[in-house]
């Protein structure tokens, strides 16, 4: 039996589709979001990959910031929850979970059997978000899948506010202009990122196992930079980007399963 | 239509057009209206006036020439009510009366920028003392003052203590209908709860009396239907705008019971009683607890909420936290804490009158209904 989660985010797409609960057939992402072609252009490249159409599919269930605009979903469930299937699936013993998405950062703390038991999620601003990273990439001249390297190159980590993307973006070009290294710069970017993230994590209260996912868990800098702020080690979950997709496949097979009994 | 909603759909309908209650109270009447600002102002001393006590509680609206006045960390409310004030919305009050209990407010008192006369006074922040009584009984002294001479009316101690009467009466009416609502969510669902009450601010008050009343025994003469959703307690300075209601509703939430201090911590204690009517309302400060605004060095209010949640039998309590009010984030981590360690579930949602998109609330609390 094949189930799929859709996870439509603010700046990507991803859908996964399981196999009786348990086996990945297919985990892809797009980079583009809600609004976008991306939801179609991922569907279309998931069933492909796993040689399915929508037809074969027992139950579909949509999670992130678009899941209300997705037709195709039988189901929507919020991604907060599907974060914290698809993590304790990969990662049992997670008990805090840090998502940082394109334009929401979330800490989730677990129960023993993989229920949120609390979660807090970031005010209404980019400050902490993939979204800073893209603006802070692009002052900087620097893809993002090449920050966590000039980080791990930094000296003397640079100070960048965490209240405010354009307060930060204004720090940063006054810092590039004054000579200050990127590799400083960008460790100082990681670090802002962080204390944004770690302070809902504090809120939930930290405990071992912490797990990161989302888009931003792609870039080490940043896990690093939480590790150290927590003083505590920081599982990257595998495959951060499709957690949520993947949680809401696992719903999707229970239901059909809980349906069936 | 049945009376409950004929009932609900009037105080609905004045909840949101409070120009048009000052207009038909002023063709009433022959008097007008004087603005009430947050919090806890004795609007008695307007109602003895006869005038009619008007709720300032600013609207949801993009703000623009308030930036000119304000910084953009001053809570939403003072945020909108400085932009309506620019825009001359109140300047068909007679006159505002103007609490100062925290620093937004004391700096807008300062900069009121209608046309209408400001009553400024202060709350006693050491608030236990006998001397804080004197203390407001003297302020209140001089609200009353200043209000006989701009409305160019007397208001008598008699007039006073009558006032007091009809707002007791109101207050107890008030408790009445949240309880009793409390049992009736699908009925009264939190959207109509709010109105019921927010219309409070816009009417003589044993008018609404009169038809809260009502309501109250039509409703009791139903009978208590099963309810399948969940059912919350809000805390809080308020809960709108009417999106945040809408997304608890649609998340099958009931508000049972709440701590808003638009809602019912003004309703939640009656003014005492006695004989000296500025004393009796200064005595209603000392008693008042579990606010942020006002100093409780015993910290009363997570307790107050946890035997919120005991009495109303609520599976938790949603904290609808004003954006950059620096009282409630202050108070939050004390009652957070109190809360965990009392094994109570909380969600907390951000209250902004100038947000147009909701899809974060929407998720927090679509999240928090999966997680109970």
């Amino acid at each position: 039996m094949f189930t799929m989660g859709i996870d439509i985010g603010s700046s990507s797409s991803k859908v996964v589709i399981l196999e009786d609960g348990v086996n990945i057939i297919a985990g892809e992402v797009i980079q583009i979001g809600t609004g976008s072609t991306g939801p179609k252009r991922v569907l279309d490249e998931a069933l492909s990959k796993a040689g399915l159409t929508l037809q074969d599919m027992a139950k579909i269930i949509a999670t992130g910031y678009g899941r209300s605009s997705v037709e195709e979903a039988h189901k929507q469930i919020s991604e907060i929850s599907c974060q914290a299937k698809g993590v304790f699936f990969l990662v049992p013993s997670a008990k805090i979970i840090i998502d940082i998405g394109g334009q929401d950062v979330k800490a989730i703390r677990l129960d023993s059997k993989g229920g949120v038991k609390q979660f807090f999620m970031n005010d209404k601003c980019a400050a902490g978000t993939g979204r800073f990273l893209d603006v802070m990439s692009r002052v900087l001249e620097v893809n993002l899948d090449e920050m966590a390297e000039y980080d791990s190159r930094a000296t003397e980590p640079a100070t960048v506010s965490s209240t405010c993307t354009v307060f930060a973006e204004s720090e940063v070009i006054s810092q590039l202009s004054n000579g200050v290294a990127k590799e400083n710069i960008i460790a100082g970017v990681h670090q802002s990122v962080a204390s944004k993230a770690c302070g809902l994590a504090y809120r939930c209260g930290v405990e071992e196992d912490i797990v990161m996912c989302g888009g931003v868990a792609k870039d080490l800098g940043v896990v690093r930079a939480i590790s150290k702020e927590l003083k505590k080690p920081v599982i990257v979950a595998p495959n951060p980007q499709i957690t949520a997709a993947l949680g809401a496949a696992i719903f999707a097979f229970e239901e059909v399963i809980g349906a069936n009994k | 239509m049945s009376r409950i909603e004929s009932i609900i759909s009037e105080l609905s309908s004045i909840s949101n057009n409070p120009k048009k209650a000052m207009e038909d109270y002023k063709k009433e009447t022959g008097k007008g209206s004087v603005g009430v600002m947050p919090y806890y102002a004795p609007e008695e001393i307007i109602h003895a006036a006869g005038f009619l006590p008007v709720g300032i509680w600013g609207g949801q609206k993009s703000i623009s020439k308030a930036r000119a006045y304000l910084p953009p960390f001053a809570c939403s409310i003072m945020q909108s009510v400085m932009e309506m004030q620019l825009e001359g919305v109140y300047d068909d009050l007679e006159a505002v009366l103007f609490p100062v209990p925290c620093d937004t407010l004391k700096c807008l008192s300062q900069k009121w920028k209608g046309t209408s006369p400001v009553i400024v006074f202060t709350h006693p922040q050491n608030r236990k003392l006998e001397a804080a009584n004197k203390f407001l009984a003297e302020e209140y002294r001089l609200v009353r003052e200043k209000l006989e001479k701009i409305l160019s009316v007397q208001i008598s101690d008699e007039a006073l203590n009558n006032s007091i009467e009809i707002y007791n009466e109101n207050r107890k009416v008030m408790r009445e209908f949240t309880d009793i609502a409390a049992n009736y969510p699908n009925i009264i669902d939190p959207i109509k709860r709010h109105a019921i009450i927010k219309a409070r601010f816009f009417m003589e008050k044993s008018k609404h009396t009169a038809m809260v009343k009502e309501l109250n025994s039509e409703l009791i003469a139903l009978p208590v239907e099963a309810f399948t959703g969940k059912k919350v307690v809000l805390t809080g300075i308020m809960a709108e705008p009417n999106e945040v209601l809408d997304i608890l509703k649609d998340n099958g939430f009931a508000v049972v019971a709440d701590d808003l201090a638009q809602e019912s911590r003004l309703f939640r204690n009656d003014v005492p009683s006695g004989t000296d009517p500025l004393y009796r309302l200064a005595k209603w400060w000392q008693e008042f607890d579990g606010c942020s605004l006002a100093v409780d060095t015993k910290k009363s209010r997570g307790p107050m909420l946890m035997d919120m949640v005991k009495v109303y039998k609520a599976d938790a309590v949603v904290v609808c936290m004003m954006k950059f009010c620096d009282p409630e984030e202050f108070d939050y981590p004390i009652y957070y804490r109190q809360f965990e360690e009392a094994g109570i579930k909380s969600l907390f949602i951000e209250i902004d009158l100038e947000t147009t998109s909701f899809e974060q609330t929407k998720t927090r609390v679509q999240s928090f209904s999966e997680m109970l």
